[in-house]
């Protein structure tokens, strides 16, 4: 099968008061093609099973598996913009010298709505802003595989709206495999073909979402996934 | 505007003290030879300026600091990167380089002058001990500095060490090493002065001391002007190259 599975995932932090088993053993398969959005509440090991996942810090136990060789982008909880370079610089910072293309550039400074700030500076920039920017440079780069870490919380109703079209967009164009972290219930309702429910260190559920995009968040299906969503996230605590 | 806010100002602060100068020396409380009038000091310095004295003084002085100052930044420079690169190597010469820290350059001129003799050798070496200690610690401060979150996207789009090096650290360091170049400009073209009077035969620090000798405290005065004054024109020089590096983006610890 295509996709990235993790199996018996372990992280712990040592602190001054003991130690804090964050993930205890979680499962996951991640489908190719596929958005997986994993919820839960704040502290739960959201941002540390996507920093694993990214090899950006190596578990303590279990492994991580990917099937194919793949290009892989992060979209942090913050922007984490380079404050010396331009939008335009920023967005291509992943990108090596012959990867530049100034046309495709042009056109991810569209759909993320920059256009007229290429040259402006991170600090010339609104909170949402600058995210924006950061998804922007996950994208420039054409990753076959997103990890994506709350990106569209700073942004407001309406720009996040817009986000989330563009995001589904990218993977319909793209086909890229997205893993992404969220704690709004109705954010994974619109994107997620799995929602996942982070909590006590597992996966202690799974919702598949089967549905064609553009969802309707009223529709009878997504009343009744929120449901029980809900009621998953309340039996967790 | 700019007039108004700071040439206006800087010309009466500057007229002030002349007219102070001016006052006292016609007061006649001192003597000539203590204090030279501005007006002695200047046909004094319009004559050393026309007979090429002075000028040759500046660009000896001026050769020396650019010589000893380049060596210094490229030695902390390499040294600093070093300790980025390859942290294991930096106990090795941590302690030595703190060491020297601690020893003005002052201090080595008669073992220089034993080794190296008088000649440039000796001004070179001091103006490197001079320069080397504030640009080191300031480039060091500033590639440790570097945000690790910054490194961290750098890594997570597959950097290896060097390019996140080049594309990361350095940019992000460029304010605290422009403000170490700034101080150790400023320090070498002290310690030049001081190694000049010490162990010269030409230089500005040179003519000050021959001319106290000769008992011409006009011409000491003229060579004190002229250190002050080209001293703040390197010092604006460099301030005109940083900007252009720092392309206005880095808060560049300028004015
Ligand atoms: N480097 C670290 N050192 C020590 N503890 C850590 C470290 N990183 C995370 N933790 C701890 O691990 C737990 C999970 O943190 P994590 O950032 O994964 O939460 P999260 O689910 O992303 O929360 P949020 O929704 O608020 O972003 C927290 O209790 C946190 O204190
Ligand atoms: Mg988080």
């Amino acid at each position: 099968m295509d996709g990235i599975e993790i199996r018996g995932l372990k992280k712990s932090y040592t602190l001054e008061s003991g130690t804090l088993h964050v993930l205890r053993g979680l499962d996951l398969t991640l489908e190719a093609g596929a958005i997986t959005v994993v919820l839960g509440k704040s502290g739960c090991g959201k941002t540390t099973l996507l920093r694993l996942v990214g090899g950006l810090e190596k578990p303590d136990g279990g492994e991580i598996r990917f099937h194919s060789p793949r290009k892989t982008a992060f979209v942090f909880q913050e922007p984490r913009l380079m404050p010396w370079l331009n939008v335009r610089d920023n967005i291509q910072f992943g990108l090596r010298r012959g990867e530049i293309d100034p046309a495709a550039t042009k056109r991810i400074i569209e759909t993320v709505g920059l256009t007229g700030f290429e040259s402006a500076l991170p600090a010339q920039l609104s909170g949402g802003m600058q995210q924006r920017v950061a998804l922007a440079r996950a994208l420039a780069c054409r990753p076959s595989f997103i990890m994506m870490d709350e990106p569209f919380a700073a942004l407001d109703h309406f720009t996040r709206e817009s986000m989330q079209k563009e995001l589904l967009r990218v993977r319909e164009a793209t086909d890229a495999s997205i893993l992404f972290v969220t704690h709004a219930i109705d954010e994974a309702l619109t994107l997620a073909d799995k929602v996942v429910l982070l909590s006590g260190g597992v996966c202690a559920a799974a919702f598949p979402i089967a549905l064609p995009h553009p969802r309707d968040l009223m529709c009878d299906e997504l009343i009744q996934a929120r449901r029980s969503i809900v009621a998953a996230l309340g039996a967790a605590a | 505007m700019k007039l108004r806010k700071r040439i206006l100002p800087a010309l009466i602060g500057v007229g002030a003290v002349l007219l102070a100068w001016y006052l006292v020396c016609a007061s006649g409380v001192v003597n000539d030879y203590v204090l030279p009038s501005p007006g002695r000091v200047w046909s004094t310095f319009l004559k050393m300026a026309a007979s090429g004295e002075l000028i040759k003084g500046v660009l000896v002085s001026l050769g020396r600091v650019l010589k000893g100052f380049g060596i210094a930044f490229a030695l902390a420079f390499l040294l600093a990167s070093l300790r980025i690169l390859a942290p294991a190597s930096e106990p090795y010469y941590e302690y030595i380089v703190q060491f020297f820290r601690n020893v003005p350059p002052i201090a080595m001129i008669p073992l220089l002058i034993l080794w190296c003799g008088i000649g440039e050798t000796t001004k070179t070496v001091i103006i490197v001990l001079a320069s080397f200690f504030p640009m080191y610690l300031s480039i060091v401060k500033g590639f440790t500095g570097c945000d690790p979150r910054l490194l961290e996207v750098a890594r997570s789009f597959d950097y290896g060490r060097g390019r996140a090096f080049f594309r990361v650290v350095l940019p992000s360091a460029m304010a605290d090493i422009l403000v170490g170049m700034r101080t150790s400009l400023g320090y070498s073209w002290r310690a030049i002065i001081g190694a000049e009077m010490v162990a010269a035969s030409t230089g500005l620090g040179h003519m000050i001391l021959f001319a106290q000798q000769m008992s011409r405290t006009d011409k000491v005065i003229v060579g004190i002007l002229t250190i002050g004054i080209v001293g703040r024109v390197t010092d604006w020089l460099l301030g005109i190259v940083i900007r252009r590096f720092a392309g206005g983006t880095a808060q560049n610890g300028w004015d």
